[in-house]
């Protein structure tokens, strides 16, 4: 599939990637440098190691070919469904993660309401990345398979092996610092994909043109804003209440494997920067992979796989060696992903499980033994259960889909934790749980309520909202913390703490 | 307290330096490619790209190299 020199291209990357990483060794000596980077890792770093990890091997064609297929509303994801978020995160949350010095989100909910909350969403976390990490593995090993001709077992040992290495070795620093080499790689060869497609197509306005005129199916093709009445999965009313109001923010400001990158920050200020200077590259990440997906259906009409777009766009557009590149940003999106998913469930298991529960008060050479163990450990199932993922053809969608249903109810009691000091520690635990079982029940019965296939968007709308309601109910029924407890873990005590 | 910054410092400018060896190393790579290109336009898409590469990689290089020389000679 690939020429000599792509495929030298592709190995001089991986075994680059496998020697840096492995330097990074020299900068971890505690469990706090393997967990946190030593807090200090400059703010353009995790800012692009953010928006890295964001965008796996298999975004990376599934948006071109949701591009392909609806258009550019599928552009709302990075823009509406990520900017204000990851706006929100860096100006009210990331300052109170940081400043506390925690480790984990469920650190916070665990200050903030009681143990049981910590120990609950660490575990649906814990649960959730282990078995992605699986399913991570098998499905972009298939997807290497088709583009690249490898081997599925070859592409999972490949990954498996070097981004075992440097996540063993060089932690959350290896982590970050890979990304950013990924992100340089993609807007380089992503950024000549669209110049030199843009200019065979003869330009902006000629794509619009073209589009527009092919036929009924692509006059909404460049409508960003979708009608309710849509038959993609992107009408206004799911990117308004779904995504900006509840998965944006419950991803930016919730997840583990994004928050865990600005903790690393070498004092406020990076924290927040980084996650500014993410959101400015963020809106150029549609750039990258939907315009390609855009410019293949005048230059490869007919498709039957729209996800097959931005591979056949890179096959031929692109000159030998940047296919290489190119390709070597997918397999780095791959190793992104699970780099990510290997130090955040190390973290949240040594700091929320081993730690409270197992043993507490070793040294700290004990829990950076058990972090490394654990990194090892997962890895090792993961491998090992994906195949299980080639017998259940929808997991991956299945996995992902899980995601959006725990993430609104986790997001609803982390907002009224903040802004509410009367929220109660029974408060958030009923919201959490509730809302949790509530997306389940929806998910299940999705036909019953929903008109569209993949609801997925409303259903984290509407257990965000019973979460929250709940949350509320519960609270003004039982007793809250008095303010002292709550210093330093509520909106109105930094108010207090900037008027004395 | 200053130790422990212009320890940060280090830490931060070898960190850039080794990333900076890698981008443009990876960019000579992407020049040589252009040996196995048929056409101009192919040739120079290759030299461009892969001059961006060793520029971002080698001003990362520079930058840290000189910022560890400076931290080293306090």
């Amino acid at each position: 599939m690939l020429s000599g020199i792509d495929y030298f291209v592709v190995i001089a990357y991986i075994v680059g990637i496998l020697l840096l990483g492995y330097y990074f060794k020299r900068y971890v000596n505690s469990s706090e440098d393997y967990f946190l980077g030593g807090r200090s890792l400059p703010f353009w770093a995790i800012g692009m190691s953010i928006v890295v990890s964001d965008i796996g091997a298999m975004d990376f064609v599934g948006v071109s070919g949701q591009a392909y297929r609806y258009g550019i509303s599928v552009g709302n994801f990075d823009w509406i469904g990520s900017v204000p978020a990851m706006l929100l995160a860096a100006f009210i949350f990331i300052p109170y993660f940081w400043k506390g010095g925690m480790y984990t989100i469920p650190e916070y909910l665990g200050r903030r309401y009681n143990p049981t909350v910590r120990t609950i969403a660490s575990l649906t976390w814990i649960i959730f990345f282990a078995v992605d990490l699986g399913v991570l593995f098998w499905a972009s090993a298939v997807l290497l398979n088709v583009l690249m001709g490898w081997p599925v077992w070859a592409s999972i040992l490949i990954t498996a092996t070097v981004v075992g290495i440097y996540t063993y070795f060089g932690g959350i620093t290896a982590v970050v610092m890979t990304d950013v080499v990924q992100l340089v790689i993609m807007f380089v060869g992503g950024l000549t994909l669209v110049f030199l497609a843009l200019h065979a197509v003869g330009g902006y306005n000629e794509l619009v043109d073209k589009i527009t005129t092919m036929g009924p199916e692509y006059r909404q093709h460049f409508d960003l804003i979708q009608p309710s009445t849509t038959k993609t999965p992107f009408p206004w009313t799911g990117i308004l209440f779904g995504l900006t109001f509840v998965m944006a923010n419950a991803y930016m400001i919730g997840n583990q494997a994004i928050v865990q990158r600005c903790l690393t920050a070498k004092n406020e200020w990076h924290a927040k920067a980084s996650m500014i200077f993410g959101s400015a590259l963020k809106m150029l990440i549609p750039i990258l992979v939907l315009f390609p997906g855009l410019m293949a259906i005048i230059i490869h009409p007919g498709l039957e796989d729209g996800d097959q777009s931005l591979p056949m766009m890179i096959k031929s557009t692109l000159p030998p060696g940047l296919i290489g590149l190119m390709f070597s940003a997918f397999f780095a999106g791959l190793m992104s992903s699970v780099d990510s998913l290997l130090n955040s469930t190390a973290t949240l298991f040594t700091k929320d499980i081993y730690e409270p529960y197992i043993k507490k008060g070793a040294n700290d050479k004990h829990y950076l033994k058990v972090g490394k163990i654990t990194t090892l450990v997962l890895l090792l199932v993961g491998v090992a259960t994906s195949p299980i993922s080639s017998r259940y053809p929808g997991i991956y969608v299945a996995i992902q889909t899980f995601l959006s249903y725990f993430q609104g109810p986790m997001f609803a009691i982390l907002l009224l934790g903040i802004f509410w000091k009367r929220t109660t520690q029974w408060g958030g635990l009923s919201g959490l749980v509730i809302g949790i079982a509530f997306a389940v029940y929806l998910n299940t019965f999705k036909s019953q309520f929903f008109t569209i296939e993949d609801p997925f968007l409303y259903v984290s709308w509407w257990s965000f909202l019973l979460g929250f309601v709940v949350t509320v109910l519960v609270s003004v029924f039982t007793s809250p913390y008095s303010e002292s407890r709550l210093s330093g873990l509520v909106y109105s005590s930094k108010k207090k703490e900037q008027v004395t | 307290m200053d130790t422990i910054e212009n320890r940060e410092k280090l830490k931060t400018a070898q960190i850039n330096n080794a990333l900076g060896v890698f981008i443009f190393f990876f960019g000579l790579v992407v020049i040589f490619a252009m040996l196995f290109t048929e056409t101009f336009v192919q040739q120079m898409t290759d030299l461009a790209a892969g001059l961006v590469l060793c520029l971002i990689g080698g001003g990362m290089m520079l930058k840290s190299r000189k910022t560890i020389k400076s931290l080293k000679l306090k």
